[in-house]
């Protein structure tokens, strides 16, 4: 018997111990602006640096958190996330910022709260010979593969948001503020043609674009960590990171 | 606390801390491109998962080396290179497997050694209203951004991350035993390429020799840490020749690896910047 547990021990050894320091949230944004609001409600702040990445550590309306920068694209958005939870355990990531409308009844100032995320950077073209062009309105979509338990892949189309986060995101809607569910995609783009805008649109039904937030989503998914994102449509990075300290006021 | 409590706790309280550090942290996307290196690792090797992410570990030549599986593209590359190098704390970096050709003389089986490495996935449109339809031609590519280990600046090379020169003139002297071995332009992005227009305005844009999904993604990463890094990647497809994708093609970059790691002599453990 004592021989077992010796031997089962010495089996799970080789499984590396995975956020070793539970917090409550991690809060992820592109840049300084947007994180100025959050930062400066960190209390007992101290701060990591990780390679390229920082990440800064506290408490924030009583509830411990992690707050790391993304840079605004998606390697170094995955890349802080995977350090933040390879070193700590969040029950939540909320990532938040400005977006770029594809539904283009978005009004300026709403905010969108992810129902899901689409990571929107992945394409296939048909073949085609030399002097026959590109018609990038006919590609088809190339979803994200996930790396699973077992070593398996599974491709992904989109990536699923915490729905009791979600549900107090949505009450947070002002007279002067609109707060509305909808698709968050992400990619390295910019995309500024309004036909490219209407493709993407149906083909990954995104309400909006930004670099970030699903990539984030998806390397959460990764290790099923909850995650919610909000962003504020043409905003100010300001109104993002304040708005992210409004919804942690209400989060439990 | 009886022998075996005492032992039992003492492995646990081993389990809690990062792996022994490897001398080369080897990758492939998929199982096809690390199998070949995986029956290359000497007898032991032992298997760590972390999270969904598997490593082996054992002796390649002279060298501690960890076999990653990374899985495909962004998501799963960026991620398992950070717990690889966090894990293993890697003096050298060899991101390795398939690619579809962007340079015309290239055929199945050849291998790029990567002199440099480029996101070429990042862009922005330029302006056009409803009705004039999308023109690939006329985005504007961006360089990948990230800080420097040592300023912590942003930086954004603008032609990618150049491969480890040391470790790109051992490669060259490596051989591939099922085609050429040539040095050149690897580009990264979630793309599939077939359209012959776009690959050559690829080739002709940034340089490149073969398009894959993770070798410009983990440059970058190993640049922030100030890792040596170099990627090889064999010609599995060849829209140019018609070839379709040729699984089977990982062998050749997974053998190559394993020939590379054997001429391997000691690397200082960075990178001359």
């Amino acid at each position: 018997m004592k021989l077992l547990l010796f031997l089962g021990v010495l089996a799970t050894a080789s499984t590396q111990v995975w956020g070793a320091k539970p917090v409550d949230v991690m809060l992820v944004a592109a840049d300084e602006a947007a994180l100025a609001p959050v930062l400066d409600h960190l209390k007992n702040a101290q701060v990591e640096t990780h390679a390229a990445w920082t990440l800064w550590t506290g408490t924030i309306d009583g509830k411990q958190a992690v707050v790391t920068r993304s840079e605004g694209d998606p390697l170094n958005a995955v890349a802080a996330t995977t350090l933040v939870l390879r070193n700590y355990q969040p029950r939540l990531i909320f990532v938040f910022g400005t977006a770029r409308p594809h539904d283009l009844s978005l009004e300026k100032g709403t905010v969108v709260v992810s129902t899901e995320f689409v990571a929107f950077d992945g394409m296939m073209s048909p073949a085609a010979e030399l002097g026959k062009g590109t018609h990038p309105l006919e590609w088809s979509k190339l979803p994200h593969p996930l790396m699973t338990a077992g070593e398996k892949e599974v491709w992904t189309e989109s990536f699923p948001a915490d729905a009791h986060a979600r549900d107090i995101a949505l009450t947070l809607n002002r007279a002067d503020r609109h707060v509305v569910g909808g698709v968050l995609g992400s990619a390295a783009q910019v995309n500024r043609e309004v036909d490219r805008i209407a493709y993407l649109r149906s083909q990954w039904h995104t309400s909006t674009e930004d670099e970030e937030s699903a990539h984030i989503a998806g390397c959460a998914a990764l290790f099923a960590i909850p995650i919610i994102g909000a962003r504020i449509v043409n905003g100010t990075p300001t109104t993002a990171g304040e708005f992210a300290l409004e919804f942690l006021s209400h989060w439990k | 606390m009886n022998f075996f409590r005492f032992l039992a706790f003492l492995v646990a309280i081993a389990a809690l801390h990062a792996a022994e550090p490897v001398d080369v942290l080897v990758q492939g996307a998929e199982k096809p491109e690390i199998e070949d290196l995986i029956a290359a690792l000497q007898p032991n090797a032992e298997k760590i998962a972390i999270g969904p992410f598997s490593f082996w570990v054992g002796k390649i030549g002279r060298h501690r080396v960890a076999v990653s599986l990374t899985g495909q593209a962004l998501i799963n590359c960026t991620t398992s290179t950070i717990i690889g190098i966090e894990e293993f704390k890697p003096r050298l970096i060899i991101n390795q497997g398939t690619s579809g050709a962007q340079a015309p003389f290239l055929g199945l089986h050849d291998i790029i050694v990567d002199t440099r490495a480029v996101d070429y996935g990042i862009f922005t449109t330029r302006e056009r209203r409803a009705g004039e339809g999308s023109a690939t031609t006329h985005w504007i590519p961006s360089p990948q951004r990230i800080r420097d280990p040592i300023s912590h600046q942003l930086v954004a090379p603008p032609a990618g991350f150049d491969g480890d020169m040391a470790a790109i003139a051992i490669a060259l002297r490596t051989r591939n035993p099922m085609g050429r071995v040539f040095r050149g332009v690897i580009g990264s992005a979630h793309e599939i390429n077939l359209e012959l227009d776009r690959v050559r305005w690829s080739h002709e844009t940034f340089g490149m020799d073969v398009e894959e999904m993770e070798s410009a993604h983990v440059a970058a990463i190993a640049f922030a840490y100030g890792i040596r890094c170099v990627s090889f990647r064999v010609v599995s497809d060849a829209p140019y020749e018609g070839i379709p994708f040729y699984p089977l093609a990982a062998r050749a970059t997974a053998l190559f690896s394993v020939n590379f790691l054997e001429n391997l002599s000691d690397l200082p453990a960075s990178p001359a910047r």
